[in-house]
């Protein structure tokens, strides 16, 4: 403990560790060298010819005592252990943990140089770094994303279709990974009132698919237009600045049932993609974000299916 | 006398054996343990280092009455791998207000000690709820009944800060007085995770 409070207490660790050693080496040296006793004490005899004595065990346990006291008194001197002495090698915790990150970043300092001078699309081409980019996402996302990437039903989006939320051009996935996402998605239920938000979502449901320009859903289009329109766009295409999703996809992030839509506008919606800037390295940031534009377009725009309301 | 006589002594002498006993036993603890009740290091809190407020405090409770412990730790051991995964090492002055410390032993689960800001809250209420939703080779259990209890268990949390405060837990009587109204209407699944959001966020520097 090389920052005891005072070399008081570093005086006792000694004097108390040494002490007890050099107890330990007269006890162990006079019971087998200077006080062995003629073997007259034996009062008791059990069973004919049991005695009890008094013998120090045998002598292989003198020399097991030797190497132990022997290694003790090597490793006193080599690690910190005595007080405030920090022992010859100089071996801390700290120190070793420093010296295996110092090995490590020189160890790869090349490949990582080679890595940060290549752009998304290029290391999305690079198999071995993807097949490292796929065991981070494991680690670090796919709780949240699910171990493919395909998103959780109503919690987190799927990152393999091709629908980008928070939009799709390089630096707007590197920044949703390092510095986080939070959605806001105000409730409408107060303002709107009930029957405004059903419409208002069988409104969605369909131009989820197609267009929707009938007299029946000329309310629903002038309130979307009053109302909704500053974040999702004029069409419900979605303002990825905002993270405003694409209303028009077919895709719903929080299920695709009317009842589902119609809670998200009731209720709003706060979905947050924590900061990853203090967890991961630039690298590492990098590496997850090209393998997510590798899987970009992989699957088709599909609903999770069930709500995590429903269960 | 010699030595061998003194063994006979002892031997012979149950007082005087278990005083014995003691007294060697006891050598160990004032080595390691009393120079270290007078060591600042391990007593200064970290800068930035709060005591939980009520709602954190009582999900603390919750942790350890569920026995989370028995499958997670609280420790980031200063090893390149675990820094590399779950974050900066854990220092002794970031557990000054935890009695006992949760540090644990077994990991089934991943560690927590760094848990804090990890995940949203909402990821957390659905992973509690059925951890299967959202890792689908979890061995977790699910803990639903948190959501239905009550935070607020009638001002007990107002004895057990007063008895962290005696303890030197900086608590303001004003904070206890609050405190039942800062649980009011939580359920304990809002206080294990009030908690575990706290867990391991104030780092030291450099850390
Ligand atoms: C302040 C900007 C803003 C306004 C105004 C707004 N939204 Fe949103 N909306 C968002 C954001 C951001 C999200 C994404 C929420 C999330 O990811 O958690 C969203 C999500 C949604 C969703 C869920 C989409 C899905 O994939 O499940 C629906 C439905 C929706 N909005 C409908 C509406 C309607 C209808 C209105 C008008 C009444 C409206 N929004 C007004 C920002 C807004
Ligand atoms: C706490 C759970 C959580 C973790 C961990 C997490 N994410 Fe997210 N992520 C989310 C949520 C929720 C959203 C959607 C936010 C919203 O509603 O706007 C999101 C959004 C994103 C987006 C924006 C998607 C879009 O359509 O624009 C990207 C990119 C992303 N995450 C990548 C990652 C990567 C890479 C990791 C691992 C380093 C990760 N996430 C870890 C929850 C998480
Ligand atoms: C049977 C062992 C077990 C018990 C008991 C248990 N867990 Fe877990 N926990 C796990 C496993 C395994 C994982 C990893 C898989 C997952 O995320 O579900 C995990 C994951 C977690 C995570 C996510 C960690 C991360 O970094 O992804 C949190 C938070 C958590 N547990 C909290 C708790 C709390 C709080 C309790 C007590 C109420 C608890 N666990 C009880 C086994 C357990």
């Amino acid at each position: 403990m090389p920052e005891l409070p005072s070399s008081f207490w570093g005086g006792w660790i000694i004097v108390l560790t040494v002490g007890s050693l050099l107890v330990l080496v007269g006890l162990v040296l006079s019971v087998y060298f200077f006080d062995r006793q003629p073997d007259d004490h034996a009062e008791v005899v059990w069973d004919e010819t049991l005695r009890e004595g008094n013998h120090p065990a045998p002598l292989w346990w003198f020399w097991l005592i030797v190497v132990l006291l022997v290694i003790s008194v090597v490793y006193l001197l080599l690690y910190p252990g005595l007080g405030r002495y920090r022992g010859t090698l100089g071996w801390s915790q700290g120190h070793q943990l420093a010296h295996s990150e110092q090995r490590y970043a020189d160890e790869f300092a090349a490949p990582h140089a080679t890595l940060l001078g290549q752009s998304l699309s290029e290391l999305a081409q690079n198999h071995l770094a993807m097949d490292a980019a796929l065991s981070l996402f494991r680690v670090h996302c796919g709780t949240c994303h699910g171990e493919d990437a395909g998103g959780v039903a109503g919690y987190a989006p799927n990152l393999t279709d091709a629908a980008w939320q928070w939009g799709q051009r390089d630096e707007e996935i590197l920044a949703s990974i390092t510095a986080g996402r939070q959605a806001a998605m105000p409730p409408w239920r107060m303002a709107l009132g009930d029957d405004s938000v059903t419409v208002l979502a069988d409104y969605l449901k369909v131009i989820g698919t197609q267009a929707a320009d009938g007299p029946q859903y000329e309310q629903a289009a002038a309130t979307f237009a009053g109302s909704c329109s500053v974040c999702h766009g004029a069409s419900g295409e979605g303002k990825p600045a905002l993270g405003a999703p694409d209303l028009t996809d077919g895709y719903w992030l929080y299920g695709s049932s009317v009842d589902d839509i119609a809670h998200s506008i009731a209720r709003g919606r706060q979905g947050r993609m924590p900061a990853h800037a203090d967890r991961l390295s630039e690298v590492q940031i990098r590496l997850l974000a090209a393998w997510l534009v590798s899987r970009s377009g992989s699957t088709l725009p599909e609903s999770p299916i069930q709500s995590v309301r429903d269960k | 006398m010699n030595l061998m006589d003194w063994h006979r002594r002892i031997e012979r002498h149950t007082g005087l054996l278990v005083f014995g006993i003691i007294a060697v036993t006891s050598v160990g603890g004032l080595v390691q343990i009393v120079p270290s009740l007078f060591q600042t290091s391990l007593s200064t809190p970290v800068a930035g280092l709060e005591p939980y407020p009520p709602l954190a405090l009582e999900g603390r409770d919750i942790y350890i009455r569920e026995s989370c412990s028995v499958c997670h730790s609280q420790q980031v051991r200063p090893l390149l791998a675990e820094v590399m995964r779950y974050g900066a090492t854990s220092k002794a002055g970031e557990f000054v207000y935890d009695r006992p410390f949760l540090w644990g032993s077994k990991r089934t689960g991943p560690d927590l000690h760094r848990i804090g800001g990890k995940y949203s809250d909402a990821w957390h209420r659905l992973h509690f709820m059925d951890p299967r939703a959202v890792v689908p080779s979890s061995i977790m259990p699910a803990y639903r009944w948190l959501a239905e209890r009550d935070a607020d268990t009638g001002g007990s949390i107002q004895n057990r800060m007063r008895a962290l405060q005696l303890l030197g837990h900086p608590y303001t009587d004003r904070d206890i007085y609050f405190a039942p109204q800062r649980l009011a209407g939580k359920s304990e699944l809002d206080a294990l995770i009030a908690y575990l959001q706290m867990l391991g966020v104030s780092r030291p520097e450099g850390g």
